[in-house]
């Protein structure tokens, strides 16, 4: 991601010791996180990296007793959301025209590297290939309720939106999940 | 809602994730004791929430090693900026105790400069954002882009601390973790 660099400071012991913590602890999930809202390795290592730096600097702004999960979390998803702007200049809430499903029954590109083959792999079963039709925000809401299993009342925490945004947004990603599902196994049938 | 309605399918959907109101809650559940019809419609529910959570403890991966690299090649590579130099040279007349090796988010994090609810970095990308939109000469290097103001405002999060004293800096680090 082209994320402009902005400078670091260099850390006090108490930072660095904060950082490490958070990277050993979270950043399997952190980047997990990462890996499913843009689902590819590449935008993924540069949001999580990003995200990490964001705390390092914000880390006196964490909240003891709150959960440094939700705060990365909320931390990756605006992160994400700014970049998707910053690409398009404007955000889409609906999936666009040129990413229709259709998509679903045509050929699967040649991987060029092993790494590329190994995403494919990973990420070309139907599910992925559905959750990536999906508008980002769709996606956010749905891994934020389903795979992380947050509230609806944290999932407008981290999303910054209300609860009744949270509650639409999952409805219309799960009606629409399971139509590009459903249609992806008759198609392999 | 009556016990004898068939339920939606966002309805099932918010019952799935326990986003009822109990009196609904409840109602629901009774309803799908009795109705086979809602019942199948709920298990196709509750197998696409299965199936994501599959697919993504079968996706997970460690956080490649590279990136906690470059993050610190970052973090230990970063030489006091100007803005940090004009924090040390103003701290002296913050009279708050301030843990001596914190420099910069010691210093915005004082009541003293904050007096209301902001968060430490809040203040210092508005301060940074805003000297490097006048071209101020606070602002030798690039500031950061406008969105990092909105990144961690804690006005919009209830998860962010609203303030964290310096000589809480050890509890906070346990608490966190
Ligand atoms: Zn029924």
């Amino acid at each position: 991601m082209g994320v402009p660099r902005a400078p670091v400071e260099p850390p006090t012991p108490e930072q660095a010791a904060f950082l490490e913590r958070a990277m050993t602890e979270y950043g399997k999930a952190t980047y997990n996180f990462a890996l499913r809202l843009t689902g590819n390795e590449a935008d993924a290592r540069d949001l999580c990296q990003e995200a990490f730096i964001r705390v390092y600097r914000a880390w006196r702004s964490f909240a003891p007793g709150t959960s440094f999960l939700s705060w990365i979390y909320r931390i990756v998803t605006n992160l994400h959301r700014d970049e998707l702007r910053r690409r398009k200049g404007r955000y889409q809430e609906e999936i666009p025209e040129d990413n229709a499903p259709q998509e679903f029954g045509g050929a699967r590109p040649l991987a060029v590297t092993p790494i590329d083959d190994y995403v494919d792999r990973q990420l070309g079963e139907p599910l992925s290939k559905a959750l990536a039709l999906l508008s980002p925000e769709q996606r956010q809401v749905l891994i934020l309720a389903d795979i992380e299993e947050y509230s609806y009342q944290e999932i407008a925490e981290i999303m910054g939106c209300s609860i009744g945004t949270v509650r639409s947004r999952l409805h219309r990603a799960r009606a629409l999940l399971r139509r590009l599902v459903e249609r992806a196994q008759q198609q392999q049938r | 809602m009556m016990i004898n309605d068939h339920l939606s399918t966002d309805l099932l959907v918010d019952y799935l994730h326990g986003e009822l109101a109990p009196e609904d809650d409840a109602l629901a559940h009774a309803h799908l004791a009795s109705c086979a019809a809602c019942r199948r419609e709920y298990d196709l529910e509750v197998s696409l929430s299965e199936t994501l959570r599959a697919a993504a403890r079968a996706e997970e991966r460690e956080m490649p090693s590279m990136i906690s690299a470059l993050i610190w090649e970052r973090v230990r590579g970063a030489r006091p900026g100007p803005l940090a130099r004009v924090a040390a040279l103003l701290r002296p007349m913050v009279a708050v105790p301030v843990v001596a090796a914190l420099l910069l988010g010691g210093w915005f994090a004082s009541p003293y400069s904050h007096p209301g609810t902001r968060p430490t970095v809040d203040a210092m990308y508005y301060l940074e954002t805003h000297a490097a939109q006048s071209g101020s000469p606070l602002s030798l290097q690039p500031g950061p882009p406008a969105l990092e103001t909105s990144m961690i405002d804690g006005s919009t999060s209830p998860l962010i601390a609203e303030h964290v004293e310096s000589s809480h800096v050890t509890d906070a680090l346990d608490a966190a973790f």
